[in-house]
């Protein structure tokens, strides 16, 4: 029994660090979909490349810190022309941005392939220690994700509510058309939230490098969920994003002890079926 | 009491509407005759238009009831509520815009008919009794040199027009226009009005107006709406001279 | 109208060139021209739904691929031949679309999508999971049968056979659907297109409607699948990925949406890509994304409506 419970718990903390790493995906696709109506098909796929690039960069680099903050500027880097020169004409058509970045995140997956290659890598452990707390051993790099992640969050929550881009972007959520009647240079802050929620998803992606297999279709596994968890919390729901990530993903790891993964997500899935008939706005929507 | 006054075309009793914390219609009661015309006039938020949305089925009442035609219609949907004789226009204008005028039309007649297989695979003719009755109701509105034009092509006082027009394709006895002047020109105005004049003699209108004169020349009756209350109601003359009705219009000026 | 007889055109030349291809192509490019007409099924079904009523479905591969099993798993498990294989496909295409049409059609617009998304998430998971039912990954093979159970002169096998197969129900498809769209059916799913508020307060039932469409989309769907796993020969987990619900979209918005044949083209450029490009260039998905951008920067209506826009215009 005391083996089980600590099983559970283990399980339980790695599916909070997974939901930790899933929220701050999630959370940049619901601030380019929330603010910008563009579906990012293409979002797993920066995710993809943010951990690409910190493994290709990393004998140049010589340190995993440095790709943490080097790689997320080189992503939003690029993300920037693709949002002013590709989608901005798209923006407010939902399924003409879905094919868009589709097409995309082909191009995308494409060239990582030819460059990085097919076969999955795995980031050396930056920080390889362990704990041993309550009786079961955790990996040290894994917490450290941990404090890294809600680091980023209140990061964000300072942007968003502490900052006048920040109003601007939570008005433009609630409100585009009045955001742009008032005069807010609405293109600007269209830009920097799509450089922004590429930024999140990239950083997600070096982060999670060095405890997952990295190739060039890992995107395709976290896009799915990172909408359905947008979907869940509630459109236009920050709060609501990070809590349906973490709850989401926390069920499902303690749910692997139990079942297949497979078995796991297809339960997680089903659950949230279920919310979405019950509350068809979402855990946390507002209006 | 239910259905008791048949002589109404529309009966609505003690309606209300909650929004959270806020009242949006309390407590209104409203009774419309045949081929009577009311105005429903009342500042911005007054809840004119969530009364309609009440009565038509776009919205479901906290508590009273509506019947039309003796028939208690709280709480259906708007389709069905519609095939009952109950049409009504939008502040937005909805139209079906990349439709031609007669298309418009032709749907809104179509909705009678209850041949299932003929919806699967009968042609769409341009003679016979549907195509004869779409010449008739644009013939009555004004529109029949436009009628294969576009919609989105139209001006915006057509469109309006184009909307009515659509409203009676169903054949209603009761039409409630929520104000159909807003955003037109005088002259399109006055076609409107013209209009609204002609339709009175075969069915009840509701008009939801800002146009304090256009409400007084064309309605027997009016409504005063204020915080989703009923704050007076009577002749043209009487609400004229109601001094609370005043006080709420303060500014704009008495007949 | 021009646009319609435009289009009809346009479909009837296709046809009949697919007519006449089936005896010239060599067996190669035979080959590609069957997946062209078999994906040009399940394409003008997905415009119903997408072109014809607004709904944004990403729930397909879930018709796609319970028409391929029900096709195969039909010929494995009780020996039926092509045409009871096709109309087992279908039958369980259309209870899996009245099901899921019941529950999702009356969800607004985002949420329509998310959770068509999902579910077809879960039903991959599942065919994966289930491998005594499905085989899994690798899925089931069957040898290709006769065409009707008994007389088995005329079999799957002869490729002829199996394009002329294919044939015949992308003709049948598209003049049912066709039909129907000519028909007051079409106007009213215009109208709903139009404005959905409008016509419910016109006295339509809407969602009935859009569940009619949603129904006879996920039925093409269907078909399409069990006439893909038909020519292959086998079905697999795979069909029922989540490639399959968005690859309809693709076709559809680069041939035309709403035009219901547009996606011919949308279909025949993705598929020629990936045919002929592929051999010189494995990385030809670049290159079709590329032409995904192009395409739409030209014109959002896909080329189709292009084409028709500058007709009228």
């Amino acid at each position: 029994m005391g083996e089980l419970i600590s099983t559970v718990l283990f399980l339980f903390v790695n599916g909070m660090i997974w939901g930790l790493i899933i929220a701050l995906i999630s959370l940049g696709l619901s601030l380019i979909f929330g603010v910008m109506g563009i579906v990012n098909m293409a979002h797993g796929d920066i995710y993809m490349v943010g951990a690409v690039i910190s493994i290709s960069l990393f004998p140049f680099l010589g340190n995993f810190w440095l790709a943490l903050l080097v790689v997320p500027l080189i992503v939003g880097f690029f993300a920037a022309p693709v949002e002013r020169f590709i989608l901005r004409p798209y923006e407010g058509h939902p399924s003409v941005t879905m094919i868009a970045t589709t097409g995309i995140s082909f191009i995308i997956q494409q060239i990582v392939l030819a460059t990085y290659g097919g076969i999955p890598k795995k980031m050396l452990n930056p920080w390889p220690v362990s704990f041993n707390l309550f009786g079961v051993e955790y990996e040290g790099y894994r917490l450290l994700i941990a404090v890294i992640s809600i680091g980023i969050l209140i990061g964000l929550w300072l942007i968003l509510y502490k900052t006048s881009y920040g109003i601007l972007v939570r008005a433009s959520i609630q409100d585009r058309n009045m955001a742009s009647a008032m005069g807010i240079d609405v293109n600007r802050v269209l830009m920097m939230t799509f450089v922004l929620g590429c930024i999140l998803a990239a950083i997600a992606g070096v982060l999670a490098a060095p405890i997952t297999q990295v190739f060039y279709l890992m995107g395709n596994d976290v896009v799915l969920l990172a909408f359905i968890v947008v979907i869940v919390g509630g459109l236009g729901s920050l709060e609501g994003t990070l809590f349906a990530a973490l709850s989401l993903s926390c069920v499902e790891g303690v749910l692997s002890a139990v079942m297949s993964p497979t078995q796991s997500r297809a339960t997680i899935l089903v659950i949230m079926i279920v919310i979405l008939m019950i509350r068809p706005r979402g855990l946390f929507a507002e209006k | 009491m239910a259905g008791q006054y048949t002589d109404y075309v529309l009966e609505v009793h003690n309606i209300s509407k909650h929004f959270g914390g806020l009242t949006a219609v309390d407590n209104v009661s409203y009774f419309v005759g045949k081929n009577e015309i009311k105005g429903l006039i009342g500042p911005n938020g007054a809840g004119k238009t969530t009364l309609f949305n009440l009565i038509t089925g776009y919205l479901k009442p906290n508590s009273g009831k509506v019947y039309l035609n003796g028939v208690d219609i709280t709480g259906d949907p708007p389709d069905k509520i519609c095939r009952m004789g109950l049409s009504r226009t939008f502040q937005l204008t909805l139209i079906f815009p990349d439709m031609t005028v007669y298309d418009c039309i032709w749907v809104g007649l179509y909705s009678r008919r209850k041949r299932p297989w003929n919806l699967l695979f009968s042609r769409i003719e341009r003679k016979g009794e549907i195509a004869e009755k779409v010449e008739e109701i644009c013939h009555l509105v004004g529109l029949e040199s436009r009628m294969d034009e576009v919609a989105t092509d139209l001006s915006y006082g057509d469109q309006k027009i184009l909307e009515i027009a659509m409203a009676l394709s169903t054949d209603p006895v009761l039409l409630l226009l929520d104000e159909p002047t807003q955003g037109v020109s005088p002259k399109e105005a006055e076609n409107i009005v013209a209009l609204i004049e002609r339709l009175s003699q075969k069915m009840s209108i509701v008009l939801i107006e800002h146009d304090i004169d256009i409400v007084m020349r064309v309605c027997r009756t009016i409504t005063v709406l204020n915080f989703g209350k009923v704050v007076a109601e009577g002749s043209c003359e009487e609400i004229a001279s109601n001094s609370d009705v005043q006080k709420i219009y303060l500014g704009v000026e008495g007949t | 109208m021009e646009n319609k007889r435009l289009l009809s055109w346009f479909a009837t030349l296709s046809l009949a060139i697919f007519a006449v291809l089936g005896f010239t192509l060599p067996s190669g490019a035979r080959s590609l021209a069957i997946q062209i007409m078999v994906f040009s099924i399940f394409a003008m079904g997905y415009d119903i739904s997408l072109g014809f009523t607004n709904q944004c479905s990403l729930g397909h591969s879930i018709f796609f691929g319970v028409g391929a099993y029900g096709a195969i798993l039909s010929i494995a498990k009780m020996k039926t031949g092509a045409i009871g294989a096709v109309g087992s496909g279908l039958g369980a295409g259309f209870v899996v679309a009245l099901i899921l049409g019941l529950i999702c059609v009356r969800l607004s617009e985002a949420y329509f999508v998310i959770v068509t998304a999902i579910i077809s998430a879960v039903f991959h998971l599942l065919a994966m999971d289930m491998t005594w039912l499905t085989g899994g990954d690798d899925g089931i093979t069957v040898i290709p049968p006769a065409l009707f159970g008994k007389f088995t002169q005329l079999s799957l096998s002869n490729p002829l056979v199996n394009y002329y197969f294919v044939l015949l129900f992308l003709t049948v498809t598209y003049l049912i659907l066709v039909r129907m769209l000519r028909a007051p059916l079409g106007k009213v799913f215009a109208a709903i297109r139009g404005n959905d508020t409008r016509a419910l307060f016109l006295g339509y039932n809407v969602f009935r409607y859009k569940l009619i469409a949603f129904i006879i989309s996920g039925v093409c769907g269907a078909l399409s699948g069990a006439l893909y796993a038909l020519t292959l020969r086998y079905a697999s987990a795979d069909f029922f990925s989540f490639y399959w619900s968005i690859v309809p979209i693709v076709w559809c918005l680069i041939g035309g949406l709403g035009t219901l044949v547009g996606c011919f083209i949308g279909v025949a450029l993705m598929s020629i890509f990936q045919y002929y490009v592929s051999a010189w260039f494995t990385h030809y998905l670049l290159l079709f994304g590329v032409l995904i951008l192009v395409i739409l920067r030209v014109s959002i209506k896909g080329v189709l409506g292009y084409v028709l826009k500058r007709g009228s215009g």
